[in-house]
């Protein structure tokens, strides 16, 4: 599905990714972990193609395509979802309108008619459920006023109505109490499938245990320095990071 | 200060013709406006008023006059169709500056009366004696008195004790001519103790000359009444456009403006509202979506002259392409006017390089026991808000568009009745998405 190869990044002319190579397949969850400022967001941004970040070197695959060579909205419409570590409040632009302007452009992209208002309106239901997300929130502009939690609900719920094939979840676990951990990781399980696969960056256990992923790789100075299975994960969360740093020095 | 000369001249050489085609109140107007712009002139950019509008150059270029009443070729009522309806309001017209009284047939509820000024005053001419250019004077502004010197006619929309309209009453204005036009127009609007309407005023050009409209507006609003006044500005390339409010609000009255721009070449709105009786209360809204080579100035003076009396002042301007914007806002707190509360917005989304939004909120306060806030934003897109709608698959442009619509929609979405909010939201949304042509549902110049 997805093939990083020799990826070079730098934002503001600094250099933060040096080389990340990482291929991800169908229906794999791979969990990304890596001390503070080790490059794990600009990762993200980078396969999003936040125009902030500037790719110097390398190549990334998807499915076959030059994803870098696409707009940041056509990545989208190709099946890559980002959910945001800071959701973006945009006051005055409700969630419903949000969501039907991402959904009719996604159509439009694969040559489809607008959806129908009742369709919508079912779809929305449907997917706010799976997040316990009120209705009302479809009424206020997006993140406006909602609370740290009700943000990453929103993610997973927007993740939910879009149906990417391949999900970016950045520190999606951070700020959340343990019930709002359980929904958003539970939300996000019921979505996965054999097909779609997810690139999810952590610090914690807990997020581990219930995603159970396929691999677990460390980031550092830019570059995935160690991969395993989920057993490396959970050695990260008794020992840190420092052993790591001691085996490259090797 | 040279371009009120000329009009100076056409008052002396023609003073007999305006007065013959217009009515005596008017006429006993004039020769105070023309003393006043004799000694002040038209103001240029000199002036604190007009510091980024300079109405002495709109003015100078030689625009025709339709000194003898001339009435418009077509029937306006057939052939000119304003796209705010879809909304039941009852529509009358003003081409140029002739009032074109609607067919027999459109009857208004009992207690709402909307004639010709010329016709009140055959009707009532004590009525028209009270209020003309009552309001208006109180003012020092020259255009005003340009208007005062040369408005020949209006419309006049009463509204009796106690009566409440459910349709707005639509005044729809139109320019069209030949030749590069001038217009000046009067409104006068009395809404009556515990009454409560809505006139929306809508503004529209047709074909390709330029034109010149002064428009001065005065509302009363007696005790308990309530009045809605909103301005749509649709006309385009070659029109200029100088609107001058004047209210008063009296004992828990409230008055609403809102002025919503959606095209127009150059626009001016002076507004001076006088609350003047205690609880009396005026929200102010603007709306404003200005376009490449647009000009669109705001300079609103409110007056609190009594107590308890409430203001709301909430302004926001999206600027696109080479476009300025100017507000002036001023709350001012006259002595003894306690517990005053007053809050004063604006904010500027300047979505190009080029476009520039110029702001002065001013508070001027002679009461000690007030409570006012005023405050100023100007900031370009967010790019942050663009990457995330970017990255959930809406395209730049779109996603552009949604923040734009979403920075004024907050002002449109104070508007108190629901169909004409819905109406005018609408017609935003059609504004940024390129869909409304410049007069569009024009039928004159086709």
């Amino acid at each position: 599905m997805l093939e990083i190869r020799n990826l070079h990044a730098s934002v503001e002319g600094k250099e933060i990714l040096r080389g990340v190579n990482l291929t991800i397949g169908d229906g794999e969850v791979h969990v990304l972990m890596g001390p503070n400022g080790s490059g794990k967001s600009t990762l993200s941004h980078v396969l999003v193609g936040n125009p902030k970040y500037t790719v110097t070197e390398g190549t990334v695959q998807f499915n076959g395509k030059d994803l870098l060579a696409l707009a940041p909205e056509d990545r989208s419409h190709e099946g890559i979802f980002m959910s945001f570590q800071a959701p973006i409040e945009i006051p005055g632009v409700s969630m419903t309108n949000f969501m039907r302007a991402a959904v009719n452009a996604k159509r439009k992209y694969f040559g489809l008619e607008p959806v129908g208002a009742s369709d919508f309106l079912k779809l929305l239901r449907e997917k706010r459920q799976l997040v316990g997300l009120d209705a009302h929130f479809m009424s206020r502009g997006v993140n406006e006023g909602f609370s740290g939690g009700e943000r990453k609900r929103n993610e997973i719920f927007q993740m939910a109505v879009l149906e990417p094939t391949f999900s970016i979840l950045d520190e999606t676990d951070s700020g959340l109490d343990v019930d709002a951990l359980r929904i958003v990781a539970e939300g996000f399980n019921k979505l996965r499938t054999e097909r779609t696969s997810a690139m999810v960056i952590t610090h914690y256990q807990r997020m581990l245990d219930y995603l159970k992923p396929d691999f677990v790789h460390v980031l550092m100075g830019g570059r995935i320095v160690k991969s395993g299975d989920a057993s490396l994960g959970y050695a990260i969360e008794e020992r840190g990071f420092d052993w790591i740093k001691d085996e490259i020095k090797e | 200060m040279t371009a009120v000369k000329q009009y100076l001249q056409l008052y002396d050489q023609h003073r007999e013709m305006l007065d013959k085609h217009s009515c005596a109140p008017m006429n006993a107007r004039r020769a105070h406006a023309a003393a006043w712009l004799e000694e002040h002139g038209l103001p240029d950019t000199r002036t604190e008023q007009y510091k980024y509008t300079d109405a002495n150059a709109a003015f100078a270029p030689d625009y025709g006059l339709n000194l003898r009443r001339v009435l418009p070729a077509k029937n306006p009522y057939e052939t000119f169709r304003c796209h705010v309806p879809n909304l039941s309001t009852l529509v009358y017209y003003v081409v140029n500056d002739v009032v074109c009284p609607p067919s027999a047939t459109l009857r208004l509820p009992d207690g709402v009366r909307v004639l010709p000024l010329c016709e009140m005053v055959r009707e009532n001419a004590d009525f028209i004696d009270e209020y003309y250019h009552r309001a208006a004077a109180q003012s020092t502004d020259d255009v005003t008195a340009l208007n005062t010197l040369l408005a020949q006619d209006g419309w006049v929309v009463h509204i009796s004790k106690g009566v409440h309209l459910d349709s707005p009453i639509q005044i729809v204005s139109v320019m069209e001519g030949r030749a590069d036009l001038m217009a000046n127009r009067r409104i006068l609007v009395v809404a009556e103790p515990e009454s409560d309407a809505t006139v929306l005023f809508c503004h529209h050009v047709s074909g390709t000359c330029r034109y010149l409209t002064t428009e001065v507006v005065e509302a009363y609003v007696h005790p308990g009444a309530k009045l809605r006044l909103y301005g749509v500005e649709e006309t385009g390339a070659g029109s200029q456009h100088f609107c001058q409010t004047y209210a008063e609000v009296m004992q828990g009255a409230r008055l609403e403006t809102g002025n919503i721009h959606l095209h127009g070449e150059m626009v001016r709105h002076t507004s001076h509202i006088r609350l003047l009786q205690p609880e009396a209360d005026a929200r102010m809204l603007a709306a404003v979506v200005a376009g490449d080579g647009e000009h669109v100035d705001h300079h609103v003076l409110v007056e609190h002259a009594a107590e308890q009396c409430t203001s709301d002042m909430l302004h926001k301007y999206v600027l696109t392409g080479k476009s300025v914007s100017a507000f002036a806002g001023k709350v001012l707190v006259q002595k003894g006017a306690q517990h005053t509360v007053s809050q004063q917005t604006n904010a500027n989304l300047c979505a190009s390089p080029e476009a520039r939004a110029y702001s002065q909120p001013m508070l001027e306060i002679y009461a000690d026991d007030v409570k006012c806030n005023h405050g100023s934003t100007t900031g370009k897109l967010d790019e942050t808000a663009l990457f995330y709608m970017r990255q959930r698959g809406i395209a730049e442009d779109e996603a552009r568009l949604l923040l734009q619509h979403a920075f004024v929609n907050d002002v449109l979405q104070r508007i108190e009745l629901t169909p004409l909010r819905e109406r005018l939201a609408h017609l935003v949304e059609l504004r940024f998405r390129g869909e409304l042509g410049k007069c569009r549902g024009c039928m004159l110049c086709k």
